[in-house]
């Protein structure tokens, strides 16, 4: 019988049981009764919590037509080895649906040093090529449209969100074309990039100066350009339950919008919208709850903390990535089943974007048919399943309104708490967001290893593997070769050879001034990524403005030619 | 736990670049439930780093853990430095993700183990005791590897 054990078979004949519900939870520890009746939710009032879709505030959905008007962005990272590969693989991918270009990066550049950083080697090329200078932008990015196309900067740091954002406004401006015509969003978290990934590039002190840099720069020169979107997908990935994660991410954007607001004299309103970048898990209802009262809450909370008056400042757009971490190196194949249903939960809760993750992704870097599968399964759901065609299917339902409510309440929980505990960056100091995301992860751990959380072909449901199976394996894209990876460092040295000494000494001075006297950091990084400067140079200098030293890893000091200019 | 045998000490080393850790925390735990000692380095370290941590620490296992797929680049450098400090003694393990075709050359380093994610914790705690027994019978690395 295939690759069925004769032990399972017989188990399944003579074990009724076998395979039966493990827990009464949510994947989020939220206990569930068996069924929910009207009673269950009595307090909700259609008007004033649901309202149609496209009225505040907005759990139904942000657009009156929804999904009719505009389908949500099929979107996703495309991480490859060489810029010129990369640049191959988005044009395939455009042709086949893509229509959010999410920007790879490897972990060095990311981290904020350069290719030939004593620490860049080990981890080079992963994750994406090395965007260390504009001239990588430039070959990425060749023969595609600037303008008008969706672009998504998820970088990991502050300081690559600065780089990426200013190569990509430099490149617009060596083509002659009209930045107010740049589309996309950043997500520029300055608690995610130490919250999750700790950061060296820049202290949070240096982190949150640049986010709202870029937020005040953008406003006034790219008006289509989300430059901050809070993401609570990594902190979730790292611990955190669905509640905790509507928390964060809201928590991010209350402290973020309101230095924006006290410190710099902006209102609400001059952002436009905000993007939510949040994680679809793999609880189904749950997952569809959450989106529902993230949107919910942040109409409230624009609208009465953060003074909203226009709809647009209260209307959340929600952009997906699909869990990493729900994906299994066990039977990849059922990562199809996992991915199809997360992509489902989003559709169903009307979000705007998604990154669906690939049924390769536990075994390696995602293939070229994994990511197809990935924009079929889309089409799928929206051409034959016609999931898309009403919008808040949903809603209604006794169970998912009341598990929307839940969620909500657990949330602002957990805001007051924040509030109580003096905000975000106190809380992010304190340590105490990691500990909520620990405790939780802890919980996760023991209830796997005990059996009340089940993963099937992990703890659960082993079975072996067959041909198909192996396949997707084996076809994982290759982490890169030495000899891509010495490329990269021989590259980066010509070009700082190959540069215009005086514009790049010019260009990063200009840098360390402005920085230094607290002025907006943009433009002059703009100007020095034109001049060639790397994303090592862009960061030690802005450092060294803060007193810090050049190198974040403390391994390198800074070339004789930037002490110059910075003592001269 | 035979309270008469030596306790393990673990250090979970990552380095290089890679932002995952769940894996290493995942670890750290179930060791520490094993009744080993346990030192996480954190992210962002030189290979030359977690070795001079593990000999500080007088680890008996260097638990390497990445999910780059870079595991062969990262052991072959840390395997140098161990040699290059004359701590080859300590047991080097590995886990994350590593490419399949990359085990056998990881094996034949002396580096053991190579668990991919969803490896049942038991396995992975019951190899580094594994290693550990064979490391005090035989104390070239090498050897005790096989």
């Amino acid at each position: 019988m295939g690759t069925v054990s004769v032990t399972e078979t017989e188990r399944v004949a003579f074990d009724r049981s076998f395979g039966a519900l493990v827990r009464t939870e949510t994947q989020s520890g939220i206990p569930v009764k068996v069924v929910y009746t009207p009673e269950d939710i009595n307090h909700l009032k259609y008007e004033r919590d649901l309202a149609n879709p496209g009225e505040y505030p907005y759990t139904r959905g942000i657009y009156p037509e929804m999904y009719r008007n505009k389908l949500w962005i099929k979107s996703f990272l495309v991480g490859y080895t060489t810029p010129e590969e990369t640049n191959k693989a988005f044009k395939q991918y455009i042709a086949a649906g893509q229509n959010g270009l999410r920007f790879p990066a490897d972990l060095p550049v990311q981290t904020g040093i350069d290719p030939d950083h004593p620490l860049s080697w080990n981890s080079m090329l992963c994750g994406g090529c090395s965007t260390y200078a504009l001239e990588v932008y430039e070959k990425m990015l060749d023969g595609l449209p600037l303008e008008n196309i969706d672009y998504e900067l998820s970088y990991s740091s502050i300081s690559h969100s600065l780089f990426g954002y200013s190569s990509l406004v430099a490149l617009m401006e060596k083509r002659g074309l009209n930045t107010a015509n740049l589309r996309g969003n950043s997500i520029n978290d300055p608690i995610r990039a130490k919250l999750v990934y700790e950061s060296p590039d820049f202290p949070t002190e240096i982190n949150r100066r640049v986010c709202e840099d870029l937020l005040e720069f953008g406003v006034k020169n790219t008006p289509k350009w989300y430059a901050f979107a809070p993401n609570s997908v990594d902190p979730q990935q790292m611990g955190m339950n669905a509640i905790q994660e509507v928390a964060e991410c809201l928590g991010v954007a209350i402290a973020v919008y309101e230095d924006m607001i006290k410190q710099r004299g902006f209102k609400l309103d001059d952002f436009g919208a905000t993007v939510f970048a949040l994680d679809a898990e793999s609880d189904f209802f749950e997952t569809i709850a959450k989106f529902r009262a993230v949107r919910k809450m942040w109409a409230k909370i624009a609208k009465e903390r953060l003074g909203a008056t226009t709809p647009r400042a209260m209307s959340l757009r929600i952009g997906i990535r699909t869990s990493g971490l729900s994906l299994q190196t066990q039977k990849p194949l059922n990562n199809a089943a996992r991915v199809t249903l997360q992509i489902l939960s989003c559709v169903l809760g009307g979000v705007n974007s998604i990154d669906a993750s690939s049924i390769d992704e536990a075994v390696g870097l995602p293939s070229y048919e994994a990511r197809m599968f990935n924009l079929d399964t889309q089409h799928i759901i929206t051409h034959e399943a016609n999931v898309p065609l009403v919008a808040d299917p949903l809603g209604g339902s006794y169970y998912l309104e009341w598990l929307t409510s839940k969620i909500e309440e657990g949330a602002y929980k957990l805001l007051e708490e924040i509030d109580s505990r003096d905000g975000m960056w106190e809380c992010l100091e304190s340590g105490w967001l990691k500990q909520q995301a620990e405790a939780s992860r802890l919980k996760v751990q023991q209830e796997q290893s005990t059996g009340k959380r089940l993963i099937v072909g992990v703890n659960a449901f082993q079975g072996e593997e067959g041909p198909i199976n192996k396949a997707v394996k084996g076809t994982a894209y290759k982490v890169p070769s030495k000899q891509a990876r010495l490329r990269v460092i021989r590259a980066v040295k010509e070009l700082r050879k190959r540069r215009n000494q005086p514009r790049i000494r010019d260009t990063l001075k200009e840098l360390y001034q402005v920085a230094r006297e607290g002025r907006n950091v943009v433009r002059p990084v703009i100007e020095a990524a034109k001049a060639g400067a790397t994303i090592g140079e862009v960061v030690g200098v802005i450092r060294m403005a803060y007193n810090y030293d050049y190198d974040p890893l403390g391994e390198i000091s800074e070339p004789a030619f930037i002490s110059e200019l910075i003592g001269g | 736990m035979a309270n008469s045998k030596k306790q393990i000490r673990v250090v979970i080393g990552k380095v290089g670049c890679d932002i995952h850790e769940r894996g290493a925390f995942a670890l750290m735990q179930a060791f520490r439930d094993a009744g080993m000692e346990v030192v996480y380095t954190g992210r962002y370290q030189k290979p030359e780093a977690v070795v001079k941590r593990a000999i500080d620490e007088r680890a008996d296992v260097l638990a390497l853990s990445d999910s780059t797929g870079s595991m062969r680049y990262i052991a072959t450098d840390v395997m140098a430095a161990l040699k290059k400090y004359k701590a080859d003694n300590i047991c080097v393990v590995a886990g994350g993700l590593i490419p399949p075709k990359d085990i056998p050359v990881l094996e034949k380093m002396g580096v053991t183990g190579n668990y991919g994610p969803g490896t049942s914790l038991d396995v992975i705690v019951n190899h580094v005791i594994g290693r550990v027994e064979k490391a005090a019978q035989n104390p070239s690395n090498k050897d005790h590897a096989k």
